[in-house]
């Protein structure tokens, strides 16, 4: 055999192997991801009549997406699903940052720190639902108790609207703000320590060192960390579902609980697969916009 | 030779177990943790002893009867054989017999189903035949009674409350007397539950009306204002919680034991707990009556319990059918009665000497599961259950006029009662 014929060989048994290694994951993704986004979308073209199931499913194109926009619950589920992303993502970015910078600081002991960075992470999401809808009980949660004691009068958390909202969006911010914080920490510790050095024989202040160089430095851990978060934030489902159930009536419903509603219990599972294939573009957009921005700013700092 | 002899053994041995396999059969059946599956075990205990050739295996799962029929829904829209009997809610018959996720009971019974239907509650016998099938058999009875604290009602003098605005006098009453800021005068589920459907049901029956009249919605009455208007005297008078909207079924009795209730509407397993618990501090004081009723109306109640139904897709569904007919006896309903203060389904049960030492309110009770009703039967009654409670909720909570709850309860309705 020719010298050629070996490496043309071996190209293509390469090839095959590069092939052969890929397919588990291909295999994978198709499983878990392509083939359930695709009955997805086919279950919201079709419809089941639940006074009479055994009629079976009937195709009724894209009447379920029609019914979306003229239902007003889904409008308000809607609604309140951004107002906690607006709340919640700047809110527990902010929070993050902090905890991150804290978690930085040279303790000679670090981990007290960061256990308690980790642990409201490490809490499973309906717990900590739970534990706050203690907190802001009226008569023996311990948000009123401090309240009273500093003179307020005890407030109706859960049953107003707007102050659930409020106690929802603090628990997320609370529970949200650690993980943040983790992926920001991670992003302070590969910054350089010889710019600070630089930065000190300039004479940079310390604000001037954060905003000049731990902030540029830390953009893109910031960006993942809020795409992350946004993601999460348009499916938020626990806690609000520990905390209030979606009231007081559906006042506090999220978009994702409302799907669960029309699949789980009212068995809708045409209307339902339509108000989650709504939620899966909304993410979608909401991606591809931070991505397009972050890739633009990426290029842009790259012709400095 | 020696070898020979442990193969054989080991033949014969694996062919026997085989054998004996065949013969028995595993029956599984779910209940909620609510429905005391401790109990159900016992009496599963005692029913493998009678049949040798049945194991019985009981599956708990789900606090509230919402998140049991999540679970189900999953299991059973999958045809998972998993499951072989399912304890279901009262109010759940026409949609799994709908769904077709309940074996009718007809073939199986043959005969026997004219024998036995009419030896139950009659309101029983109807609730779990939909079209003429027997969906499943009744396993325990329910219904809400008034519970009220007889020491306090006893200190200020009052009668038992006829009416709800007497009820509304004493609990004031009281309430001024006591002095205590933490002790409520009335508690009622209004949390967006299930149980906040019969706070809404109560007063509207009690009315004399009802959701429905000849299958079409019926909420187009003044009848169907009064439980709004009852709710909102109520909180003017400051006798409720001031949360009622987050008040769910079980938080009424927490409530109560800890000596902080004076009068609350809930289900039958009420008395028990605040008669026996450890840390119930009104042991020896809990009073039991029919729920009281608008001037010149009815006392009505909400009807409850759980039922046997045997899943489609079992495997085994004769050895189930005659398991589902045992927990359908009277001598089970004896059991539960006296182990969980479950109300019977019988109405013979209720004057058996040992149910009475051990629930001596039983015999007032079986005069109100009598007259109890039924919630609106329907093949959609989660919808219609979320459209009822939902609105009842938000009017509790203050964000909601009577006007508006009961135009945004219809407007969810409507489709459905086309």
């Amino acid at each position: 055999m020719t010298d050629a014929v070996i490496s043309t060989s071996k190209d293509m048994s390469e090839r095959k192997l590069g092939t052969l290694l890929l397919l588990p994951a291909a295999a994978l993704l198709l499983l878990v991801v392509v083939y359930p986004i695709t009955t997805l979308f086919f279950t919201s073209l079709h419809a089941v009549d639940n006074a009479n199931p055994r009629a079976g499913e009937q195709w009724v194109g894209l009447a379920n997406y029609f019914r979306a926009f003229d239902d007003d619950r889904f409008w308000h589920s809607l609604f309140q699903t951004v107002l906690y992303v607006v709340v919640t993502v700047p809110g527990a970015l902010l929070v993050g940052l902090g905890l991150a910078l804290l978690a930085n600081k040279p303790f000679t002991v670090k981990w007290p720190v960061r256990l308690g960075l980790l642990l409201p992470w490490a809490l499973p999401l309906v717990f900590c639902g739970l534990i706050f809808r203690w907190f802001f009980e009226y008569e023996t949660g311990i948000v009123n108790d401090v309240l009273v004691r500093v003179g307020f009068e005890p407030l109706q958390w859960l049953s107003s609207p707007t102050l659930a909202t409020i106690a929802i969006c603090i628990t997320i911010i609370w529970k949200a703000s650690s993980f943040m914080a983790l992926m920001l920490l991670a992003g302070l510790q590969s910054i350089p320590k010889s710019l600070y050095e630089a930065a000190e024989v300039d004479g940079a202040s310390k604000w001037q060192q954060f905003v000049e160089i731990t902030l540029p430095m830390l953009r893109p851990a910031i960006f993942v960390a809020l795409i992350f978060r946004t993601i999460t934030a348009i499916q938020t489902f626990d806690i609000p579902y520990a905390m209030t159930g979606g009231g007081p009536g559906d006042a506090t419903e999220t978009l994702a609980m409302y799907i669960h509603k029309t699949t789980l219990d009212f068995l809708d599972f045409g209307y339902g697969s339509a108000l989650a294939t709504l939620m899966f573009v909304l993410s979608l957009v909401l991606t591809t916009g931070y991505l397009k921005y972050t890739r633009r700013s990426a290029s842009r700092s790259g012709e400095d | 030779m020696k070898l020979w002899k442990i193969l054989l053994t080991a033949v014969l041995g694996v062919a026997f177990a085989a054998n004996v396999a065949a013969q028995q059969t595993t029956l599984r059946i779910f209940t909620g943790g609510q429905q005391r599956p401790d109990v159900m075990r016992k009496i599963a205990d005692e029913y493998q002893k009678r049949n040798p050739n049945v194991k019985v295996e009981v599956e708990v799962g789900g606090a509230t009867s919402d998140s049991q029929q999540q679970y189900l829904s999953t299991v059973l829209s999958s045809k998972d054989s998993v499951l072989d009997l399912v304890l279901i809610d009262v109010i759940r018959p026409a949609q799994w017999a709908a769904q077709g996720w309940a074996e009718p009971l007809d073939s199986y019974l043959g005969a026997d189903k004219a024998k036995i239907l009419p030896t139950y509650l009659k309101a029983y016998a109807e609730a779990n035949t939909v079209d003429g099938k027997l969906m499943a058999l009744p396993y325990f009875a329910d219904a809400q009674f008034l519970y009220y604290r007889k020491d306090l009602l006893e200190k200020y003098k009052r009668p038992v409350p006829k009416t709800w605005d007497d009820m509304i006098e004493t609990a004031r009453i009281i309430m001024d007397g006591e002095k205590a800021p933490q002790l409520q005068g009335f508690s009622t589920a209004g949390a967006p539950i299930e149980g906040t459907v019969c706070t809404y049901l109560v007063p509207l029956w009690g009315a004399g009306s009802d959701i429905t009249k000849d299958g079409k919605l019926n909420i187009n009455t003044p009848e169907a204002r009064q439980p709004f208007q009852l709710y909102g005297r109520m909180k003017q008078a400051g006798v409720l919680p001031k949360n009622v909207a987050e008040i769910p079924t079980d938080r009424i009795r927490v409530d109560f034991q800890a000596g902080n209730v004076v009068f609350a509407q809930s289900w039958g397993y009420f008395w028990n707990r605040a008669e026996n618990d450890a840390d119930s501090k009104v042991k020896g004081k809990v009073g039991v009556a029919v729920l009281p009723h608008d001037k010149g109306g009815k006392s009505a109640t909400c009807i409850g319990g759980w039922q046997v139904a045997v899943s489609a897709y079992s495997k085994n569904k004769q050895e189930a059918v005659k398991f589902a007919r045992y927990l359908s006896s009277p001598e089970v309903s004896k059991m539960q009665a006296i182990m969980a203060s479950h109300l019977p389904v019988f109405p013979q049960v209720y004057k058996d000497p040992e149910v009475i030492k051990a629930n001596p309110w039983f015999a007032e009770a079986l005069p109100v599961v009598e007259t109890a009703k039924s919630r609106p039967v329907s093949a959609q009654y989660p919808q219609v259950s979320d459209a009822i409670r939902s609105n009842m909720n938000a009017y509790l909570a203050g964000i909601k006029t009577t006007d508006t709850a009961l135009n945004d309860m219809k407007s969810r309705l409507t489709p459905l009662y086309r």
